[in-house]
């Protein structure tokens, strides 16, 4: 088993007046996918956002309790958001490329965290990022070309690899492949698999059957309450919770 | 009880698939009924009816089959409705064995002679019997999910073992006693034997239960009679 990365202990976030999160307490495991499901709005994605801090960037939005990486509490406000965001990274549900060429997506992050000072050092990131994320091969002979020409699930593994190319310790994915046709969807969940072993993965997901195919564990949310947790054979064969159980199996109300 | 499904259709079918099961258990049942009345009687105008019946037992195996095929496909059933789906698959499986069995037996009137003494057939008699209840009383626990009663079957099957054995000694006491007996006795040997088998499927379809409701397996070894040597 596994040593907890990443730990929250009674997590509560609140938009202005209303409750997103209530006393959430979970532990994510190192090198290991944890899937998070739950009707929409139910506190999945503001879960996550936290251990990235990307809750910082709104205005009304307040957070208590504590979130530890290795130990270390992010709450805290001298933490160094920039450095806790190159240790996290995060892949969304929509690709979104920069603007740039393909070399540029992956470059830019290693410059700004000062990874790469030389060109080859740089050239020597974007392979190895391009090759982890699976794209390598394709993209290889076009790197100067635009990230936005690519096709969708070419420019989600594009986005991946610009995430792995700081060397991140965790990816946060929020639905990485609600855009993507079923062999895209395939081909990230593949690479999930092999990020793992180099990664802590928290992914967000609607889809129950890719949440048994990815991940070791799964967390159930429903308003903004973690109503269950537990090894993701468990959740989807007999759960203890009822109302995962009827999240599940689709007789949710 | 489990709230209905959003979709309404995925609930008529999981609905459809257990009927389906009820159904072919049922059929199941009164063919052995009929199998263990034609033995008993000696009754050899029924045989064919009862092999017909058992083409009807196979019909339904392979309509559920087709039925879980595609509730596989279209829904891709998790918790409570994957468990639904597969016991029905495993439990549908034995019952065409059962089928298979009684039609066996069924057969093995035909070479029978009519004046067959009554203490012979009354060990088979109480077997079959039990049999039957078993049978009976598993179904019953499908219908009411009643995983206590379908743990009590699988308990159960220990008699079924014991009485197999009595009903076993009792023909091979008569076949001992007369050579010319061979012939017949071998028949209701094989007629004892498969009633233990059918006893050792309806402990199956009663596993299938327990793990359909609870979602995990019964834990340790089944309670089990004596034992004839293969």
């Amino acid at each position: 088993m596994s040593e907890a990365k990443i730990k929250s202990n009674n997590l509560n976030v609140f938009y202005g007046d209303k409750q997103a999160l209530f006393d959430v307490n979970l532990d994510l495991n190192e090198k290991e996918v944890t899937a998070l499901i739950g009707p929409s709005g139910c506190g999945k994605s503001t879960f996550i956002r936290c251990i990235n801090r990307m809750n910082d960037v709104i205005d009304i939005c307040k957070v208590t309790g504590n979130i530890e990486i290795d130990g270390v509490e992010i709450n805290d406000e001298n933490l160094d958001v920039v450095s806790l965001r190159e240790r996290v990274g995060m892949v969304f549900q929509k690709p979104n490329p920069f603007p740039k060429s393909i070399y540029d997506n992956i470059s830019y992050g290693p410059k700004i965290h000062g990874k790469g000072e030389t060109k080859s050092e740089l050239d020597e990131i974007v392979e190895r990022s391009l090759k982890k994320a699976a794209l390598w091969e394709e993209v290889k002979d076009r790197l100067d070309e635009p990230g936005t020409g690519l096709s969708g699930g070419q420019q989600q593994r594009l986005c991946i690899a610009r995430a792995i190319s700081v060397n991140p310790e965790v990816i946060l994915m929020d639905e990485p492949c609600s855009a993507l046709d079923p062999i895209a969807t395939a081909k990230i969940e593949e690479l999930i698999d092999e990020l793992k072993k180099t990664y802590t993965i928290v992914i967000v997901t609607h889809s129950m059957a890719q949440a048994v195919r990815v991940s070791q564990k799964t967390g159930f949310f429903h308003l903004g309450k973690l109503i269950e947790v537990g090894k993701t054979e468990k959740i989807f064969k007999n759960p203890d919770n009822k109302m995962t159980q009827d999240y599940i199996t689709g007789r949710f109300g | 009880m489990s709230n209905e499904h959003t979709v309404k259709s995925y609930e008529e079918e999981l609905q459809f698939l257990v009927d389906s099961v009820i159904k072919m258990g049922s059929l199941t049942e009164s063919q052995m009924v009929d199998s263990m009345d034609a033995i008993i009687k000696v009754d050899k105008d029924s045989i064919d009816k009862i092999i017909k019946s058992d083409d009807e037992i196979n019909k339904f195996r392979s309509k559920i089959d087709t039925q879980i095929m595609t509730l596989l496909v279209k829904r891709a059933p998790m918790a409570i409705d994957l468990r639904e789906t597969i016991s029905s698959l495993k439990i549908s499986q034995d019952l065409e064995r059962i089928g298979d069995l009684s039609k066996s037996n069924a057969k093995k009137v035909k070479p029978l002679p009519l004046d067959l003494p009554e203490e012979l057939l009354s060990n088979l008699k109480r077997l079959g019997e039990l049999v039957i209840k078993q049978l009976n009383d598993v179904l019953d626990s499908y219908v009411n999910k009643n995983y206590d009663k379908a743990k009590e079957v699988w308990e159960k099957d220990e008699q079924v073992d014991d009485l197999t054995y009595i009903a076993m000694e009792s023909v091979i006491d008569f076949l001992s006693k007369d050579k010319k007996n061979l012939d017949f006795s071998t028949h209701l040997i094989f007629a004892t034997k498969n009633l233990e088998r059918a006893g050792d499927h309806i402990t199956n379809i009663a596993e299938s239960i327990c793990y359909l409701i609870k979602g995990e397996y019964l834990k340790g070894s089944r309670p089990k009679g004596k034992v004839i040597q293969e």
